[in-house]
């Protein structure tokens, strides 16, 4: 079962963990994506943003957060 | 121990606040923040500059007032007619809000509108007590402020404004000396560059504190007619040099010296002239009156010219005609500024004809943009179950949206760290020194000290937007009422109010506008040369003239757009990722918006020259050789609206100049033909100076094709994160 995480008494949501370290980690993808001019072969870059940041969330719920 | 200035304006603004908060609690009146706001917002660094902004402030609220009002009244019972009517409003205020005056005014208006009608709406009945507090606290915000700033150390703007004064007619002295050296081929372009560059920032200072000082000082007041015909012709003014300074690179092998007798006599009195208007402006009764310069020129001497340097040397020559009319303008406009000479009458000539309306797409852009802001957040308000803040998110997607969507030019990600920083700053006062509170002493105290931090950190105009963040969330999270509850929840409700309204801004980023700067300077670049291509099209005599009211306003729409283009891009080029676009330099871009301007200038001096009346037997004979240099002008702007470089650069480069041998050419047979009835000197005038306009062009065009060749645009057309 995901279980919530407490911060000085304050519980948080593990989605919202989760969901946070997705985003981190779609930012620093995106961001190597365009250092090396990668980011041109997606039609649509800001659906891709969104697309990997979905992909991780799930990962990070999947497998990190999960423990 | 002498306090700095910055020291006693955040103290003001701190003192201010507090006695506001004061008064508001012991009126015991609802949400005294809105007092504190007020405070917060209308403290500038002058008397003059604060009454300005408080005036603006107050007249907006009294307007949405009124229009949140009738919208309650109209449409209470049926949320979408409300919103509709709401998003009217607010689109209208957004749009007005980047135009010339008054902006204040209607960000206030806008940003308090929803304010009102989100308090007011789901609560009708108490929708006039809430307007009224509103009207009330923003009023108390205002005298506090106002009285504070009388009383404690005042600052008038007059001294800046006549500091600015001084500045600026210096920099008028020194721009037209650095010109005129290089008319004669001694002076530096870099230098006039710079000199330019800081004669537009001493204009903005100037046409800042000129308001102020309208405002604060009864002598300004007095003469604010004459004071503001100095201030358009000073604008006439540096448009006029900057057009003077392209056509003397287009002059640059004449020898002017020989071809115009009076030069050095007119320099003396151009510059003795500008020394004059200096004296005037600082009181000093003028030594001499003016003297008329002719700026006569030697007829064999220019005879002696090929046709095309005759245009340069007619183009060159208006321009420095009209500066010795401008000029004696001014010198008129600043005598009736100090009461030397009581005869003019400023009032009468600053009557300008009504113009038509002529839409910015870039501010409608912004308004949609705003628009679809406002409709998230309500729709998000009504479908999706406990948003965060409620009606207070929908609040505050338009209170900052408004200003936000007005800089697009700002990523988003700019705002991450001073929105984080105010609130945890805010949540930790709150949280665990607030409770800790007992009278108004100890809160007077701590909204004293946590104001004058706030204010003397981020004193620099370049930190405004960390002093806004930081006061407004100060006060929206302390939320300070006669019944004072602490919650952890309102902080973090607050909080998390801030990713949501980032996520809107981000997603608009994309949506309805692409607005990454790569993709928006496309955009405009794209939209100067269908303007261009446009009114190409309509300087042709075989073209179809601008008859209808139609037509005229598509023209007046297309001179608009090639005025103001350049400029626009040049707001966008700073935020261009030159990291990821290695191939692009700014010297580069600066270069491209450059040439822009000065393509713009040409244009407008042959749409000038086109309507001036021209021999008719030379139109005869040379109209079709004008139609197929029109023709290809008009091809290659049109080439450019669809991309921003010109394939065949060496080949549009070699065909102009076949024109251009051809044209001297046909031109020399005819006029050899001519008699000297059939050819006053005033057709041969209007001639020269349509040829010169048209060699302009053609010049501008080959110059900004040499600029924007060298930039590497397929990278700005990748896709990109």
């Amino acid at each position: 079962m995901p279980h919530e995480f407490a911060i000085g008494g304050v519980y948080l949501p593990p989605l919202l963990i989760a969901s946070i370290l997705g985003v981190l980690a779609t930012l620093v993808t995106v961001r190597l994506l365009n250092r090396y001019r990668l980011s041109k072969y997606f039609y649509y870059p800001p659906l891709v943003f969104v697309a990997l940041m979905v992909i991780y969330s799930v990962l990070f719920g999947t497998f990190v957060i999960r423990g | 121990m002498t306090l700095s200035t910055k020291a006693k304006e955040s103290i003001k603004t701190a003192l201010a606040m507090a006695i506001s908060y004061g008064i508001a609690l012991a009126m015991d009146w609802d949400n005294p923040y809105w007092a504190g706001f007020a405070v917060a917002f209308i403290s500038l660094a002058s008397v003059g500059q604060s009454l300005n902004k408080a005036a603006l402030r107050m007249s907006g609220t009294l307007l949405a007032i009124v229009a949140s009002l009738t919208l309650v009244a109209l449409f209470a019972q049926d949320r979408w007619a409300f919103m509709l009517g709401l998003s009217l409003v607010t689109g209208i205020c957004c749009y007005m809000m980047s135009g010339k005056k008054h902006q204040y005014f209607w960000q206030a208006t806008g940003f308090i509108t929803v304010i009102i009608c989100m308090d007011a709406g789901p609560d009708p009945v108490n929708a006039f007590q809430t307007a009224m507090l509103r009207a009330e606290e923003t009023g108390l915000g205002i005298l506090v402020y106002t009285l504070v700033a009388f009383f404690l150390w005042p600052t008038s703007s007059r001294t800046g404004f006549d500091a600015a004064v001084a500045k600026l007619a210096s920099l008028h002295q020194q721009l037209y000396r650095a010109c005129f050296a290089l008319a004669c081929g001694q002076g530096d372009e870099q230098d006039v560059s710079q000199l330019k560059a800081q004669t537009v920032k001493a204009k903005a200072s100037f046409d800042q504190l000129l308001n102020a000082a309208l405002t604060d000082s009864y002598e300004i007041w007095e003469s604010r007619d004459a004071w503001r015909q100095y201030q358009s012709k000073v604008t006439e003014l540096m448009e006029l040099i900057s057009r003077w300074q392209v056509s003397i690179a287009e002059a640059k092998g004449l020898d002017l010296q020989r071809l115009m007798p009076e030069l050095k006599t007119f320099d003396a009195e151009i510059d003795g002239r500008l020394m004059l208007i200096d004296q005037k402006l600082a009181g000093h009764y003028p030594e001499r009156s003016l003297q008329g310069v002719e700026l006569s020129y030697d007829i064999d001497g220019v005879r002696g010219l090929g046709h095309f340097d005759r245009a340069a040397f007619a183009v060159l020559r208006a321009h420095m005609q009209n500066l010795e009319r401008l000029t004696r303008a001014l010198f008129d406009a600043v005598g009736s500024i100090k009461g030397f000479n009581k005869a003019a009458t400023p009032a009468e000539a600053l009557r300008k004809p009504k113009e038509a309306f002529l839409p910015d797409l870039d501010r409608l852009a912004n308004t949609c943009r705003f628009l679809v802001i406002l409709w998230v957040a309500f729709l998000a308000l009504i479908y999706v179950g406990d948003i965060p803040g409620g009606a207070g998110f929908v609040t505050m997607c338009g209170a900052l949206g408004i200003a936000l969507v007005n800089m697009p030019q700002i990523p988003v990600s700019m705002l991450f760290k001073p929105a984080a920083a105010s609130i945890s700053f805010a949540g930790i006062i709150y949280i665990f020194i607030m409770p800790q509170l007992s009278s108004f002493f100890g809160l007077g105290l701590l909204l004293f000290i946590v104001t004058f931090a706030i204010c003397y950190l981020f004193a620099a105009p370049q930190q405004g937007l960390s002093r806004a963040l930081g006061l407004a969330l100060f006060v929206t999270v302390a939320s300070i009422s006669n019944q004072q509850t602490y919650s952890f929840l309102s902080v973090a409700t607050t909080a998390l109010m801030f990713p949501l309204l980032f996520l809107l801004l981000t997603v608009t980023v994309y949506f309805p506008f692409d607005l990454r700067p790569e993709q928006v300077s496309l955009r405009l670049l794209s939209r100067f040369f269908r303007s261009s291509e446009y009114l190409i099209s309509t300087t042709g005599w075989d073209a179809p003239q601008a008859a209808t009211h139609l037509e005229c306003w598509r023209k007046a729409f297309h001179v608009c757009e090639i005025a103001t283009l350049p400029a626009k891009l040049e707001t966008w080029l700073p935020h261009i990722n030159t990291g990821i676009l290695s191939d692009t330099s700014p010297a580069q871009l600066q270069e491209l918006v450059s040439s822009m301007q000065s393509l713009t200038y040409r244009m407008q001096q042959l749409l000038e020259e086109r309507d001036n009346p021209q021999a008719q037997f030379l139109l005869e004979e040379l109209q079709e050789d004008f139609r197929s240099w029109r023709l290809g002008i008009q091809g290659s702007f049109q080439n450019l609206s669809r991309t921003p470089i010109i394939e065949e650069w060496q080949g549009m480069c070699a065909q102009l100049e076949g024109f251009t041998e051809r044209l001297e050419r046909r031109i020399r047979e005819r006029l050899d033909r001519a008699s000297e009835r059939q050819l006053t000197e005033q057709d041969a005038i209007n001639f020269y100076l349509l040829l010169g306009a048209c060699q302009g062009v053609s010049e501008a065009l080959v110059n900004y094709a040499g600029s924007a060749n060298v930039i590497d645009w397929v990278g700005w057309r990748e896709e990109r994160f």
